[in-house]
């Protein structure tokens, strides 16, 4: 299969991320912060190594601000909700994922916030940060920011997004599904309070994986119960991770999580994010050839976008393409990609599209294979 | 040379806090531990060494250290 959906998840996990599932599941096959025996103690020390390593590669500040959660969904919703922000305000951008949108949303229904989505502007950064600072009001509590689209590609400016939030003492939560592992992020740097990370992408770890990474506290958590530790107090405990991190955590999947950050590291995420590049400025420049594709977004310029680039065949829905090319062994999306809010801006929102989204390990015969089958559509 | 267990709660605070001493030369190890008539199950750090110096490093690292107790007391 030409495998061209790793927006979705990564679809080929590198072989030391399947050896370290099988080696999780053979040698580390005991609860963490349960007991004292000696598996469940050398398990423990994996975990904490493999926060120590989270930590450094997205410039934490503790390995205790590391928090394993089962997705990125999951790790925004403990921040939005979590951050219990009394009734002010919530900035996003007009291109969120429902995983920002839907949580946002409930909040709004309920009560608790009321937001504003700020308009982004594809590859004109000083625009969209003054969107971001034109949307802020005196009770903005967190500003909530895609730092890439799952349906554009684009990259949003969260270094000055940061910036400005640090100034005014605002909150500042990162959705970097699209970009952990593809795109460098310091969280002090870029002055991120809480990053989101879908580990299963980018990283390249199992699915089921993702990470919350909380440089300031949350004032509530969205599950409670057993940490293994204060047992004889009924109230959730206060310290970091494990206050967040209820439930016995996936240990399999951790060290898959560790092995997918190795694997990066060793390639150089430049290097990562330049291949993938390369093959979306390839297949962008390509699908211009074609009469019969639509394009919706600028071309893909480094730094500025993602290597996702979502089209449509004229005249043919977006889920028919899909399964044209899924008959053909090609893996892509059509639909609204959970993302209704960016194809309302596109101007998709009726049709959806087709979204290419290219990872560390495709080829450009990939490429040239589907630019190959879309012309006999 | 005094032996005593530090209590960390969680045991991310004792296996940070092991690394800790550890790279400050002092012999460490985590364990786990409960307390009845305090918080319940939990994890420390048992350590050799001056309790003063090896609470400066711990603090140093930011691990919280919830109490102190001498080994042979300590209800482990």
């Amino acid at each position: 299969m030409i495998y061209l959906d790793n927006a979705a998840t990564s679809g080929i996990k590198p072989p030391a991320v399947i050896s370290a599932v099988g080696t999780a599941l053979r040698k580390y096959n005991a609860n963490p912060g349960r007991s004292g025996y000696k598996t469940a103690m050398d398990t423990a020390y994996k975990i904490y190594d493999i926060r120590t390593k989270i930590k450094d590669f997205f410039g934490a500040d503790t390995e205790e601000n590391v928090v394993f959660t089962p997705s990125c969904t999951y790790a925004l919703n403990c921040v939005i909700k979590g951050a219990n922000i009394g009734y002010g305000h919530i900035v996003v951008s007009d291109i969120e994922h429902n995983a920002v949108m839907r949580p946002v949303w409930k909040l709004t229904e309920e009560g608790k916030a009321y937001f504003t989505a700020a308009k982004t502007y594809p590859a004109e950064p000083e625009k969209t940060v003054q969107s971001f600072k034109n949307a802020i009001k005196n009770d903005t509590k967190l500003v909530v920011c895609t730092h890439a689209s799952n349906v554009t590609g684009e990259i949003n400016p969260i270094e000055k997004i940061g910036e400005f939030c640090y100034e005014k003492g605002i909150a500042f939560a990162v959705d970097a599904a699209q970009s952990a592992g593809v795109i460098k992020i310091d969280m002090k740097k870029m002055h991120i309070d809480y990053l989101c990370i879908a580990a299963h992408k980018g990283l390249c770890a199992p699915m089921g994986t993702g990470i919350l990474i909380a440089r300031k506290p949350l004032a509530d958590t969205i599950i409670e119960g057993g940490t293994g530790t204060s047992s004889l107090d009924f109230t959730q405990p206060q310290d970091m991770p494990e206050r967040m991190e209820s439930g016995t955590v996936n240990v399999p999947g951790i060290l898959g999580v560790g092995a997918g950050v190795e694997y990066i590291k060793q390639r150089g995420i430049d290097n990562v994010y330049n291949h993938e590049m390369r093959l979306a400025k390839y297949l962008y420049k390509n699908l211009t050839e074609n009469k019969k594709i639509v394009l919706y977004t600028p071309f893909p310029e480094e730094y500025k976008f993602a290597p996702v680039i979502p089209f449509n065949v004229l005249g043919v829905p977006s889920e028919k393409t899909a399964q044209y090319l899924a008959d053909k062994n090609i893996a892509v999306r059509g639909g609204l990609h959970c993302a209704p809010a960016a194809h309302k801006k596109l101007g998709t929102q009726n049709t959806g599209a087709v979204r290419v989204s290219i990872g560390s390990f495709n080829t450009k015969n990939d490429i040239d294979y589907l630019l190959n089958m879309l012309k006999f559509i | 040379m005094d032996k005593n267990f530090f209590v960390t709660g969680t045991v991310t605070y004792a296996v940070k806090g092991r690394e800790a001493l550890r790279r400050n030369g002092i012999k460490a190890y985590t364990q786990r531990s409960f307390a009845a008539d305090r918080i319940g199950c939990g994890y420390g750090i048992v350590a050799v060494g001056n309790i003063q110096n090896i609470l400066s490093i711990l603090g140093k690292a930011d691990v919280k250290v919830l109490d102190v107790k001498s080994i042979d007391n300590n209800s482990n």
